[in-house]
């Protein structure tokens, strides 16, 4: 019932993409760069169409905590709306007794993504859920257990078998109303959204500067492009390894389970001192420290930023990448030398770093505030004969 | 033998043969059993002989017994249920479970459970108690434990470092962790029962021949922990509370859906070991392992599902020939006991409860720390 391990999802996509940036970069552009955009509406799956009703009862198991091991841990407990849908910590905080590994991303306009976490370890919003309500060090619940709570709440079997004609609640469907909800947290009319659709006013001088240098002299187009401000695809940058892994004998409990969970080398899990990030889905050295480019909308509310929560400003951002980007053990021939070669010293002044901040701020809109519904309670099933 | 030696033959003509002769079945009319069989079955009635144990193996078990950390949430050890206070139980009758979940069954003793053939009430696991252990750790209803982050906690630990090389099992691991805690438990051997030590009030001492005898206890309570290790259906009423609780239904309903039960939902009742043998004609639905006798006096309230609460009322569950249930064992009938042979029954099952097992021997006094310790100068130390 129990042991759990992850399903690594070698992707020849994956692998191809790997390929192409470290090869070809040090040619020039490797790809052509989609432009910033207005961001319209997120894709919905063929076989998970969004219907009123599946989308309150996925907003309703969002916010439930009976959806994880010890009935206290839901999706919401890692993804608080007042902190941005994310955890206002460098890394998530964990199941009870735990503490998360990696900085816990915003949901806001998470279903535009292709593939979800940070190393982008599911495939799509609904196994997302799933991973994360089973994780030793997020949800800890297991399906036969979360399913068999849902049965006896009595609302919850009226709506499954409303939505999905279930006679009894199953956890898969579950999965798929809590994706359903996420695809309709989205913020799509942010000032750039405004500005790129003609309002000229939606950006203030600094932020027009900003995205000036944003898509020439710092090149952050490069790989923050498209409609989501992101290719979506993966690169080191040297960002440098969570300080608490140094300090913290729970932190470092965690850093090991993870190695061991994501099924690493016997010689590796000795020696590794960092996040190997998709090198733990593609088993391929050159994927070492490896990370999706996050997309930059309604980062205003999600800080800290980076995989594991380096920064804890939009300006040690900007001043990172001004500097070229840092250093970590896959960077600096530790355990590999995988640098993405598109960052280079910026020699941004201070005006220009004060105009890229101001810039990133207006991919933002409003906060997103939603208040916690209230959650249906258990009930006890009728009496039936007992077949013998 | 120190006890006095039984009867041979019951008075209504029944031979009572136990776990010697490797069944645990007796009919009526064993007029043929050798006098050789008689005294092996005879023989089997305690004292439990005591297990061969490593000392420091049986060290570390004794710490990570106690040890919350082994739970999914850093909040449960294996003592939260079973208490050295009740005997290795918790006095409930259903047990506590994980946060989230409530149990549907009761807590069985841990004495002598080095020693039994099969696990759980419904003897689903027969293999040792390296798989028990396992099982109760990882279960989502018990410990809810991800065994790779248990090795983890254990290893941040210096004193387990330290418990874990001195004990040979290397650094700290899963696998040691699931050889270590069994041989704790093989420490936990019964002693000092009246019983044993010869010191059987008069009214046990008759009591024992009614066991033997007339109360035919001995079919089934039989062997020096006085099971046949098999599974049996006496009828035991169904216990409603599992059902009128929403979280202790769904914790059934979780273990039923694991287990292969047919149509889960929409059972009431606890199958118990149908779910190793799921017979298509359910006959083996509501069969339970027949338990220990050893320890009573600490561990009510008794039966699998913790329905029936004093002995008294267990020896007259009996004597009216068992529960009400369709598939309950034809061997159980009407006892006819008079008030003065009851209480001879019960005085005769609180002689086979022994000392307290709650010294320094069976108990990890000392305190856990509340943080896990930093491994300095990490980045250089090997993991």
């Amino acid at each position: 019932m129990r042991f759990k391990s992850f399903l690594l999802a070698a992707s020849a996509i994956v692998a191809a993409v790997a390929l192409t940036s470290g090869a070809a970069l040090a040619a020039g552009d490797p790809d052509k760069d989609a432009p910033l955009a207005k961001l319209g509406n997120p894709p919905i799956p063929a076989d998970n169409p969004q219907t009123p009703a599946k989308i309150e009862l996925g907003k309703l198991l969002f916010f439930d905590p009976r959806l994880g091991g010890d009935a206290s841990t839901g999706c919401v407990q890692c993804h608080e709306p007042d902190q941005g849908w994310a955890f206002s910590d460098a890394l998530s905080r964990g199941y009870p007794g735990t503490v998360h590994w990696r900085n816990s991303q915003t949901v806001i306009n998470s279903g535009y993504l292709g593939k979800q976490f940070w190393a982008g370890s599911a495939g799509s919003a609904e196994k997302q859920a799933k991973s994360a309500a089973t994780g030793a060090v997020a949800g800890n619940g297991e399906s036969d257990v979360m399913e068999a709570r849902l049965a006896f709440i009595p609302v919850y079997r009226k709506a499954f078998k409303e939505v999905f004609g279930d006679e009894w609640p199953k956890i898969s469907n579950a999965w798929k109303a809590i994706a359903s909800f996420e695809r309709t947290l989205v913020q799509n009319d942010t000032p750039v959204d405004m500005y790129l659709a003609g309002d000229k006013k939606a950006l203030n001088e600094s932020q027009v500067r900003g995205m000036k240098l944003f898509n020439g002299k710092a090149n952050c187009i490069e790989c923050h492009n498209g409609a989501l401000a992101s290719d979506e695809k993966y690169y080191n940058l040297g960002v440098p390894p969570a300080e608490r892994w140094n300090e913290d004998g729970l932190a470092q409990i965690t850093f090991r389970y993870e190695q061991f969970a994501k099924g690493v080398t016997q010689e590796m899990y000795r020696k590794i001192k960092d996040d190997a990030g998709l090198y733990y889905r593609t088993k391929q050295k050159r994927d070492m420290g490896k990370f999706r480019t996050p997309p930059l909308r309604y980062t205003k509310y999600t800080a800290p930023y980076m995989h594991n929560g380096a920064f804890w400003d939009f300006e040690e951002v900007v001043q990172f990448y001004n500097a070229g980007g840092g250093s970590n053990d896959f960077t600096d021939g530790t355990m590999g030398k995988n640098k993405t070669t598109i960052l280079k010293p910026l020699g941004l002044s201070e005006k220009e770093v004060a105009d890229l901040v101001a810039f990133l701020e207006a991919f933002s809109g409003p906060e997103i505030t939603m208040e916690k519904p209230k959650l249906p309670p258990y009930a006890p099933l009728p009496d039936v004969a007992n077949a013998n | 033998m120190k006890h006095q030696r039984p009867q041979k033959t019951s008075r209504r003509g029944k031979t009572v043969i136990g776990a010697a002769l490797g069944i645990g079945i007796v009919a009526a009319g064993f007029a043929g059993v050798t006098a050789n069989a008689v005294q092996a079955a005879e023989d089997g009635f305690g004292p439990v002989k005591p297990l061969k144990f490593n000392a420091k193996k049986a060290e570390l078990g004794k710490r990570l017994f106690y040890d919350p950390r082994l739970s999914g949430d850093a909040a449960l050890s294996c003592a939260s249920c079973h208490d050295p206070e009740k005997g290795f139980s918790d006095g409930l009758a259903l047990a506590k479970a994980y946060p989230g979940s409530d149990g549907f069954r009761n807590t069985p003793t841990l004495i002598n459970t080095a020693k039994r053939a099969a696990w759980f009430h419904d003897g689903r696991l027969g293999t040792n108690l390296n798989d028990v252990t396992r099982e109760s750790l990882t279960e989502d209803y018990s410990m809810n434990m991800d065994m790779r982050l248990m090795q983890e906690r254990a290893k941040q630990d210096p004193v387990y470092v330290e418990m874990f090389k001195d004990a040979g099992f290397g650094e700290p691991s899963n696998g040691g962790i699931r050889n270590a805690i069994p041989e704790f438990l093989k420490t936990l051997i019964s002693k000092g029962a009246p019983f044993d030590t010869g010191k059987m009030s008069k009214a046990a001492t008759r009591g024992f021949e009614l066991f033997k005898g007339k109360a035919a206890c001995a079919q089934c309570h039989s062997g020096e922990r006085f099971t046949d290790d098999a599974v049996h259906n006496t009828g035991v009423p169904n216990n409603p509370d599992i059902w009128k609780d929403p979280v202790r239904h769904t914790t059934y309903v979780a273990f039923a859906m694991f287990m292969g039960v047919e149509n889960y939902m929409n059972v009431r009742r606890d199958v118990g070991a149908h779910i190793r043998t799921h017979k298509a004609d359910g006959s083996d639905i509501g069969t339970f392992m027949t338990p220990s006798l050893r320890e009573l006096k600490y561990t009510a309230p008794y039966m699998h599902n913790g329905m029936i609460k004093t002995l008294e009322e267990v020896v007259e569950f009996y004597n009216r020939g068992g529960g009400d249930d369709p598939n309950r064992d034809s061997k159980l009938k009407p006892l006819g006991l008079t008030s003065a042979e009851k209480g001879d029954l019960v005085a005769f099952l609180n002689a086979l409860s022994g000392d307290k097992l709650n010294g320094d021997a069976y108990v990890w006094k000392k305190k856990f720390p509340s943080e896990y310790a930093v491994i300095e100068n990490w980045r250089k130390a090997r993991n």
